[in-house]
């Protein structure tokens, strides 16, 4: 196994495959059992930039695995805001710990401390590059909600354009030879058009569509993103557009008894409160399920027992 | 292939390195990478321009009086004019030759063009491209993991 965790790309579906199995027997094993996983081992946790979630996640992950957390949540408070370099950081945070779990907003980083040392080192997100364990929670969820990953079909819905979360999964279902996909968003937010361009024309069907009930009736996973006014460079048509990605739990009616809806969280208002507590609210569990993954990922890259 | 007259106009040497096959025009490009190195700082250096070639109708040629060229220099030739070919002659005879291509991966020679790429803001970083597709000359950064045109990309100043 490589000693790192940076990029999907970097993964065949074989090895994807492992830490699906390998999070599948995390989920089995007794908590008890889980503690006594990574006894003594230390996570470093440096997020040059905040995102309280992901952060969360892992040192829960960490912690519940026996292991212990050190590191800090945003880099105003460290040596890093004195203008220190990535590679003295590592250097010395390498003394401390058994393995580096990092976010940074600059693209690349996290290849680059890889490169610094010997330790493992763990992507958890690089600007609007990689963030691979966010990927490899989805498709944990979409396998445990489902049953299978292969063949199903797949919704993806908002910005569709910049969203790193949508791209690494659409390329990782894409291995799976998942080849039906919707998308529904507004024109200035579509799916880059390289997606649809590859080497084997006609295996896969790119349905772009207005609907959002069209995309609910034919699929099997409706994955709901942000849309940030942000991106709009005219809010005229920001506030045309915005309502028609918000989903409601009318907008179900026609869909299939087990659908999922997934959202990568945080959510502002793209999906209504009142599909919260129906059967097709997948979004809470996706972040359990985060749990369990990043718990896989930290034991088999620090060779802990399962 | 080199003529009689071709000899006359550069002499042939006993021993050094030949690029041939340049198209011609891109001789004095190629002089000009190689000027930025100090490997060739005190060599003589012999510029041949437009001969007659079969397969390029006119050529460049250079000649120089080093034992090698270093590869850090080849790599550079590769990129910026591709297809030429490094001869090494030994008394009068060509020792081997090779003809350059674009190599597969690009070390500390060109600049990503992404701004919020690691390889641009870290100081002490070599920038590191692969060649993901040599057909369309598209390379990828092995840092942000972007693709680019390889001519759309910078030359770092290395120099
Ligand atoms: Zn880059």
């Amino acid at each position: 196994m490589k000693k790192d965790l940076i990029s999907m790309d970097d993964l065949t579906l074989d090895e994807i495959k492992i830490y699906l199995e390998v999070a599948r027997r995390i989920e089995a094993m007794p908590l008890p059992e889980r503690l006594r996983v990574l006894p003594g081992k230390i996570m470093a946790s440096l997020f040059f930039e905040p995102s309280t979630r992901t952060r969360l996640s892992f040192e829960s992950a960490m912690h519940r695995l026996g292991g212990s957390v050190i590191g800090f949540a945003d880099q105003g408070a460290t040596s890093v805001s004195k203008g220190e370099t990535l590679s003295d950081t590592i250097q010395t945070i390498e003394n401390y710990v058994d393995i580096i779990v990092m976010r940074h907003p600059g693209e690349g980083t996290a290849r680059r401390a890889a490169e610094l040392t010997d330790l493992p080192v763990i992507n958890a997100g690089d600007g609007s590059n990689q963030h691979p364990t966010q990927t490899l929670l989805d498709l944990y969820t979409i396998e445990k909600d489902l049953g299978r990953i292969e063949g199903i079909t797949m919704a993806f819905v908002g910005d569709l354009k910049y969203s790193r979360t949508v791209h690494s999964l659409v390329r990782a279902l894409m291995k799976f030879n998942v080849t039906e996909f919707y998308l529904v968003a507004p024109e200035a937010l579509r799916l880059p058009g390289y997606f649809m361009m590859n080497d084997q024309p006609g295996r896969y069907r790119f349905i772009e569509t207005e609907s959002l009930e069209e995309a609910i009736a034919k699929c099997d996973i409706l994955y709901m993103t942000r849309i940030q006014r942000e991106r709009f460079p005219d809010l005229l048509e920001y506030e045309k557009v915005k309502d028609s990605y918000v989903l409601s739990h009318s907008m179900l009616a026609s869909a299939k008894a087990d659908l999922r809806v997934l959202h990568p969280l945080p959510r502002v208002n793209e999906i209504s409160t009142d599909v919260d507590h129906t059967r097709f609210a997948g979004y809470f569990p996706q972040t359990r399920n985060g749990v369990i993954m990043r718990q896989a990922i930290l034991s088999m890259h620090l060779g802990g027992r399962i | 292939m080199s003529t009689d007259k071709n000899v006359m106009l550069i002499p042939k040497i006993e021993s050094g390195i030949v690029i041939d096959h340049i198209p011609a025009g891109f001789g004095v490009r190629i002089l000009e990478i190689i000027s930025h190195y100090t490997q060739v700082t005190d060599t003589i250096i012999s510029l041949g321009l437009n001969y007659q070639s079969q397969r390029l109708g006119r050529k460049d040629l250079i000649k120089l009086q080093v034992e090698y060229l270093d590869p850090e220099i080849i790599q550079h030739i590769s990129i910026v004019v591709p297809g030429v070919t490094v001869k090494a002659i030994k008394n009068f005879a060509v020792q081997n030759k090779v003809v350059v291509q674009p190599p597969h991966e690009i070390r500390n020679l060109l600049h990503c063009k992404n701004p919020k790429c690691i390889s641009t803001t870290e100081q002490a970083i070599e920038t590191h491209f692969k060649m993901v597709d040599p057909a369309s000359k598209k390379v990828k950064c092995v840092y942000c993991e972007r693709i680019f045109d390889l001519h759309e990309l910078k030359l770092k100043q290395v120099f």
